[in-house]
């Protein structure tokens, strides 16, 4: 792929973050590797639990107890950072890879005017001055599309709406120039014309500031929308991770497929909506062989038995299922239904 | 309309805004502000718009769990608006509502027996073992092992208990089911289940569906009509197919073209609205989407639009038609 020739920003190799908790070791993240590459965005999405918020907070270093890191490499510019001290995270933190968060109130805090807490990491990061700091916050409201931004940067959170309170949270993102953003679910608790809004908002700024994104959610429309590539996780594991035309019309992963039948859709007409049968299997008891087995449609003998591998199978398709080419040929049905839909 | 199970006329809620120590009412929150429509025997009528826009006020005031401040009511013909508490008990049975999050509204200390029983008991339909039989087939229509029925909710996932709420709703035969964003939590995966389940019992049942969803594709794939709402007011009702074809509000056109599509290849002309959602305490006046709209005129600060007939069932509130 193209990728290749282009600087690697972030390489996660082989993380493994668990949970030691009282009723057993939670695997919330179990062996995944990606990289990121310079200026593009990687969709990270999958259902609720599948370890999406804990693989963002293991590259930071941001995991509370009873969760630790206990395998792997995260090299940020070749460097690990797993290796890194606190003090060393905290220079990293905010400036090189900053975060934005679902819910923009649990990361300002409501006793601080919005232009202090941009203010702070410009501070703490460049050594700015009071004055330039302030010049700087009301450039980068601006630049969020926040009206009269000499005003708002003396309000506090409570003061603006949910929207653009994202847009505050974007701003304090940007505000060091980060080499990476990994943004978790940033627009899910907003309504879809505010979504939309953000959405844009981000794509123009990631090209203006040539900052590499990790974007997790849910969504797959949005992720559409926004990704180069894309992983698609699956109880801890990345099942499925390629392109992102790739991923919506020629999936290779029974899961990847049972997903994008089940999702009801703008963009063309559905007779019936298709579903994965089953739950989310508990972290504490997760199946032997392919955890996706108890639910796949496709499963045989040997995928009760014997965990797959990630394997490329196309170039730069990567996928963990022992079926691929019976997934292919049906994908190969749907697919091409769902491109002859597409009227523009 | 004599098909109509539901008729609405000029329903309004307003909630008092309570300020100072003697709690006096400053102004009104105008949640729902003069809407009409119809439910017809047998349909999904999808009700779609933002966040705070009024579609649960509009629900809980059909089912007179909120009080309406004015206008009318009807089911099958019968004004239901003015009726006291007792006189409704009768319809309660007919009327159902299934809520977002089955977690808050399954109690936690009951076992799932009593809680899908609960409408039955009340009502005092059936002897106490037939009703257990009773459960015990409601649990496995909705696709949960009828010997679950002596565990407690928490002991099931959010999938499987948006399957025990829809078992009590079910459980006093209704008429009708108003669905307040009833699959908007679950995941993609189970929420195709509990959708395909929706429409299954729809059928069997003979059920008739008021849909509340902030999500488009969701509404466009169960409704039969859909109705969107903007700042306690409805700006267009018309047919599915009609709506998606030939939107005509503005801010209908600028909510489908907001959603996101699970396309790469799918590209539209998207309209972003500028600024938020204004507050309905205090909606602007005339049209109140005229400060967001592409399309405002002259007249639209002025005078408020009504929800006028266009075709054949597909109606707008806007003064472009
Ligand atoms: N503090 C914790 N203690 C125990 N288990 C945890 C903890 N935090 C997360 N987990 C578990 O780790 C797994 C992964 O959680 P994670 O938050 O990464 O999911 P996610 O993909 O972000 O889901 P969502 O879409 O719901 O945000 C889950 O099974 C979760 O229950
Ligand atoms: N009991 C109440 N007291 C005061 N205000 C209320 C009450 N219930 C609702 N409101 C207000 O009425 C308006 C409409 O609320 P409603 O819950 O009907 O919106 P909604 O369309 O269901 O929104 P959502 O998509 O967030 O569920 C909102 O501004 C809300 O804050
Ligand atoms: S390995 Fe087997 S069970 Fe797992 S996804 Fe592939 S076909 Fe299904
Ligand atoms: S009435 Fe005027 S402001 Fe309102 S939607 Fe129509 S054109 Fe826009
Ligand atoms: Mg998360
Ligand atoms: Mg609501």
């Amino acid at each position: 792929m193209e990728n290749k020739n282009r600087d690697k920003v972030l390489e996660v190799k082989n993380l493994k973050t668990y949970f030691f908790t009282e009723d057993g070791i939670v695997k919330a993240v179990d062996g995944v590797d990606f990289e990121v590459y310079q200026g593009e965005t990687l969709g990270l999405v999958g259902e609720s639990g599948c370890g999406k918020s804990v693989t963002a907070f293991s590259i930071l270093k941001l995991l509370d107890y009873p969760g630790k890191t206990v395998e792997g490499q995260i090299l940020f510019k070749e460097d690990d950072l797993l290796k890194k001290s606190e003090e060393q995270m905290r220079k990293i933190r905010g400036k090189e890879i900053a975060m934005i968060f679902q819910e923009p109130m649990t990361s300002l805090n409501p006793v601080f005017t919005i232009g202090f807490q941009i203010a702070e990491s410009l501070k703490v990061h460049y050594k700015m001055s009071n004055l330039e700091a302030r010049k700087k916050v009301i450039e980068l409201l601006e630049k969020v599309g926040i009206p009269i931004p000499e005003q708002r940067v003396d309000e506090y959170p409570h003061q603006l709406s949910g929207g653009m309170r994202q847009r505050a949270m974007i701003a304090m993102a940007l505000a060091c120039d980060p080499v990476l953003l990994i943004a978790d679910e940033p627009t899910t608790s907003l309504d879809v014309t505010i979504q939309a809004q953000i959405l844009e908002l981000m794509k123009t700024l990631l090209k203006q500031f040539n900052s590499s994104l990790i974007m997790i959610t849910h969504d797959l429309g949005v992720i559409a929308e926004i990704a180069d590539r894309i992983a698609v996780m699956y109880a801890g594991k990345i099942v499925e991770y390629t392109d992102t035309r790739s991923i919506f019309f020629s999936p290779l992963h029974p899961y990847t497929f049972g997903l994008l039948t089940s999702i009801p859709r703008l963009d063309m007409e559905m007779e019936k909506l298709e579903s994965i049968p089953g739950v989310v299997p508990d972290p504490l008891h997760f199946p032997e062989g392919c955890k996706f087995h108890p639910r796949c449609g496709f499963a045989t003998e040997r995928c009760r038995k014997e965990e797959p591998s990630l394997l490329e199978i196309e170039n730069g398709h990567i996928v963990r299922c022992w079926q691929v080419d019976r997934v292919r040929e049906e994908a190969k049905k749907i697919a091409f239904t769902r491109r002859l839909a597409v009227v523009e | 309309m004599n098909n109509s199970l539901i008729s609405i006329k000029n329903l309004v809620k307003y909630f008092p805004i309570k300020k100072g120590v003697f709690r006096s009412t400053v102004g009104w929150i105008k949640a729902v502000d003069k809407i009409s429509f119809d439910i017809y025997n047998g349909e999904t009528l999808g009700l779609v718009g933002e966040s705070g826009c009024g579609k649960s006020t509009t629900a809980l005031t059909i089912l007179r769990l909120e009080e309406p401040t004015s206008g009318e009511i009807f089911f099958q013909g019968e004004n239901i608006s003015s009726i006291n508490k007792k006189q409704m008990r009768k319809y309660r049975k007919d009327l159902q509502i299934i809520f977002q999050d089955p977690y808050s509204s399954l109690d936690p200390r009951m076992k799932i027996k009593n809680i899908i029983a609960e409408g039955l008991a009340a009502h005092n339909l059936l002897d106490s073992r037939t009703r257990v039989q009773k459960v015990g087939e409601l649990l496995e229509r909705v696709g949960i092992p009828p010997d679950y029925m002596d565990r407690f909710p928490h002991e099931f996932s959010g999938g499987q208990r948006q399957r025990i709420g829809i078992a009590r709703a079910l459980a006093l035969n209704p008429k009708m089911i108003i669905c307040d964003e009833a699959v908007s939590a679950l995941d993609v995966s189970i929420r195709s289940q509990i959708i395909n389940l929706f429409k299954e019992l729809q059928s069997e049942f003979n059920l008739t569906y008021l849909f509340i969803a902030h999500d488009l594709s969701v509404i466009k794939y169960i409704s039969d009509r859909v109705a969107v709402m903007y700042l306690g007011k409805i700006v267009e009702i018309a047919p599915k197919d009609i709506f998606f074809k030939n939107t005509l509000h503005p801010y209908a056109i600028a909510l489908v073209s907001a959603v996101p599509v699970p396309n790469p290849d799918f590209k539209r002309k998207r309209i972003l609205l500028p600024g938020d959602v204004p507050s309905p305490a205090n909606p602007p006046k005339g049209c109140r989407f005229h400060p967001r709209c592409q399309k405002v005129m002259e007249i639209c600060s002025q005078v408020e639009p009504e929800l006028k007939k266009l075709d054949k069932d597909h109606y707008v509130s806007c003064h472009l038609y």
